[in-house]
């Protein structure tokens, strides 16, 4: 009975597992070992030349290989770090005032945000991209009707980063405040009530309650937003190109120069599989630092 | 009409579009140009496909930014049987074998009918790749209002004149530079750079090794830097985007940028952004450096290349129609038509009769300032890793520019990188 159950267990999983095998598990094993081969992408898999760990050591290096790309992890990390870091707290923010049932508008207010998400981000890239305008640019006339200078926003190696930072924002944050309302409606009003009864404020109540039930969703919308914030791509491919002085050259447009633009199929798999890595890393601490809290 | 005739009928109309589409060749294009030029390309095309009815030839335009990963990501029987392509990336392309060598007649006839240097960027290992079409050349674009609103009353010719000419057009308040220097764009930060080095008497690479280490190289990071210095440039105003266009030419079009070292292909460009107002532009050779002799610039060209992975029938097709397009007989007045083509966007053709029919408009003042410079011009030089180098040079530059790295450390590391990107790039 138990063989005859198993066997129908993996009859049932074959198509989905054959499916994840094929498409998703090879692809990544391939890279992996692409990552240890000198091989030109436009060459066949056969003409690979073993080379070890000299691919990771040429982009940990000393080289421009090495500074380009350790550049990019640090610039790709900074993106990442500065956009959850914005992006939750404005989704709960947003979250907690769309939610509150008796404002009106909140309907038309939870349309408006989510739609920035609905937006292609050619569009975006190429509206933003204007007002971003160092000379032209309306956010600087903005600036200026209040007194503060000018701000070369995506033209200096200081701000390009963080002008593309808030782009994301702008375009993620409706999505992940959907999230937050989704959460914040599985918290039962019962301990509201009971809180207010118990002459807790409405600080109190967002501390002792709202943050500690809103866990899991957080937890859920960090690794989205740590995820999507690592592909980044287009707006750095359609705006600055990676640019100025490299400060906008992230890891995923910095593989493509090189993977795809130069041919340089190891060193980009090398590339590939380090942001593989650090992906992995990042949420595996994440579900870590999480438990120990639902532990505590 | 029996019914048997009815039906032998219907069989020959059924049968006659299958036998023309047996013999029916489809190529297509991959070009950067502008939809205006590729309306232009598409009319030739058609042009083409009155004499040859088998053909069809259609065209696709990729930013700049995307063109050389289109070709390569690109690159099998499906994709583009043509490609524009930027002479640096020439070497290779034709080593991973993407690009198809040209047949005998049409080597032989380019061999023929364009200036040597010319074709020998357009060839690896001796045999040629493609048919060349535009030359570009570097020179110095300045202001003649903000010129005159200095009290200047001519171009500088050294780079002594050049600095203090740019400090005298920098109005900080009025949010205007001297001189305009690209960032962000590997051949817009790079070329005006190697245009002033080998006005300089230095050059980028000789003999297939790096020369960044030289003394002309060295004169050339240290003005720069004193341009920076000096406050007559200002990094901001000068971002490029995937266009090649962005405030850098926002800021040159609308009057708030005195100078810029620039290619005579962006005449469209200008005259699209400025109206009326392109008259107050003019062009004059690039500043002599301390070290040089007379003006020079550099030079690179663009060609039309045949994608190796296409089937035999089409890249038949495709050489053919390219040698159509780019021969004498195909556009106006003795020109051919991808010369007509190049001259909508004020560009220079490179085909020695193209040059002669093209006389008048080549004279135009702005035009003229080019065509000037170019027998003193130096080729950029075309070597396996030279995109990288371009780009690995172009970060050096962006970092310079920006204050990050002084004259000294910026020669030392364009040199080391340059050493080592050239040299894995040739094993």
């Amino acid at each position: 009975m138990t063989n005859g159950y198993r066997a129908s267990a993996g009859i049932m999983l074959a198509p989905a597992v054959t499916l994840i095998g094929v498409f998703i598990l090879l692809p990544m094993l391939l890279t992996v070992w692409l990552s240890f081969n000198d091989w030109s992408t436009q060459t066949p898999f056969s003409e690979a030349r073993f080379v070890g760990l000299a691919n990771f050591q040429d982009i940990f290096g000393s080289t421009s290989v090495g500074r380009d790309f350790k550049g990019a992890l640090v610039n790709t990390a900074i993106y990442t770090a500065l956009s959850v870091a914005i992006i939750l707290p404005l989704s709960v923010l947003f979250g907690l005032l769309v939610y509150q049932r008796d404002v009106g508008g909140g309907t038309l207010l939870r349309t408006v945000l989510f739609s920035t998400y609905m937006v292609p981000m050619i569009a975006v890239a190429l509206v933003w991209s204007k007002l971003y305008s160092p000379s032209e640019g309306p956010f600087n006339q903005m600036l200026g009707l209040i007194g503060i200078d000018p701000q070369p926003w995506l033209s200096s190696p200081r701000s390009a980063l963080i002008s593309i930072v808030l782009l994301n924002v702008w375009q993620q944050v409706g999505y992940f405040t959907v999230l937050a309302i989704a959460g914040l409606t599985q918290i039962p009003g019962s301990l509201y009530e009971a809180a207010t009864l118990d002459g807790a404020n409405r600080t109190e109540q967002f501390r002792f309650i709202t943050l500690p039930l809103l866990r899991r969703t957080l937890l859920f919308s960090a690794v989205i937003a740590i995820i999507n914030a690592v592909q980044v791509f287009e707006p750095v491919a359609l705006i600055t190109q990676g640019g100025p002085v490299g400060s906008t050259n992230v890891l995923t447009y910095h593989i493509r120069r090189v993977g795809i633009e130069r041919a340089q199929g190891g060193l980009g798999s090398a590339m590939a599989v380090m942001l593989m890595l650090s992906l992995v890393v990042v949420v595996c601490a994440l579900f870590a630092f999480m438990s120990r809290k639902d532990d505590e | 009409m029996a019914w048997t005739s009815k039906l032998a009928l219907a069989a020959g109309l059924a049968f006659l579009p299958g036998s023309a589409w047996a013999d029916a060749v489809n190529i297509s294009y991959l070009t950067h140009w502008s939809p205006e030029t590729v309306a232009l390309l598409e009319n030739a095309a058609k042009e083409y496909s009155k004499t040859h009815p088998d053909v069809t030839v259609t065209v696709r335009a990729v930013p700049f930014g995307d063109l050389l990963t289109t070709l390569r990501s690109q690159s099998g029987s499906d994709g583009a049987t043509i490609g524009g392509i930027y002479d640096l990336w020439l070497p290779e392309l034709a080593r991973d074998k993407l690009v198809a060598p040209a047949p005998e007649a049409v080597a032989a006839e380019v061999k023929g009918a364009w200036p040597a240097g010319v074709v020998s960027a357009a060839s690896v290992g001796g045999a040629l790749y493609g048919i060349p079409n535009e030359i570009d050349v570097y020179a110095l674009n300045y202001n003649k209002e903000l010129f005159k609103q200095a009290g200047i009353d001519a171009a500088p010719k050294t780079w002594e004149e050049f600095r203090e000419t740019a400090k005298k057009l920098t109005k900080k308040d009025a949010g205007q530079q001297g001189f305009g220097m690209i960032n962000s764009w590997a051949a817009g930060v790079v070329h005006p750079f190697a245009s002033l080095l080998v006005s300089n008497g230095g050059e980028l690479v000789a003999n297939g090794k790096p020369a960044l280490d030289s003394k002309q190289a060295g004169e050339t990071f240290e003005f720069y830097d004193g341009l920076i210095k000096d406050g007559s440039s200002d990094p901001s105003m000068a971002t490029a985007d995937a266009n090649t266009t962005g405030p850098f030419l926002d800021n040159f079009v609308s009057g708030k940028t005195g100078m810029i070292i620039m290619a005579n292909w962006w005449e469209s460009a200008l005259k699209t952004g400025m109206g009326d107002k392109f008259a107050n532009i003019a062009t004059a050779p690039i500043p002599v450096g301390p070290s040089g002799d007379k003006p020079h610039s550099i030079s690179y060209s663009w060609m039309t290349v045949v994608n190796a992975k296409a089937g035999e029938a089409e890249q038949k097709a495709a050489w053919d129609f390219l040698a159509w397009l780019n021969g004498a007989k195909s556009g106006q007045n003795g020109a051919s038509a991808m010369s007509d083509i190049l001259m909508s966007m004020g560009i220079l053709p490179s085909r020695s009769s193209d040059i002669e029919a093209h006389k008048e408009k080549l004279g135009t003042e702005f035009l003229a300032g080019y065509v000037s410079v170019l027998s003193d011009a130096k080729p950029f030089p075309v070597v396996p890793g030279g995109q990288e180098f371009s780009e690995s040079l172009q970060q050096t530059l962006e970092a310079l520019q920006y204050g990050q790295v002084s004259a000294k450390e910026a020669q030392a590391k364009a040199q080391a990188d340059a050493i080592s990107i050239l040299e894995r790039a040739a094993k």
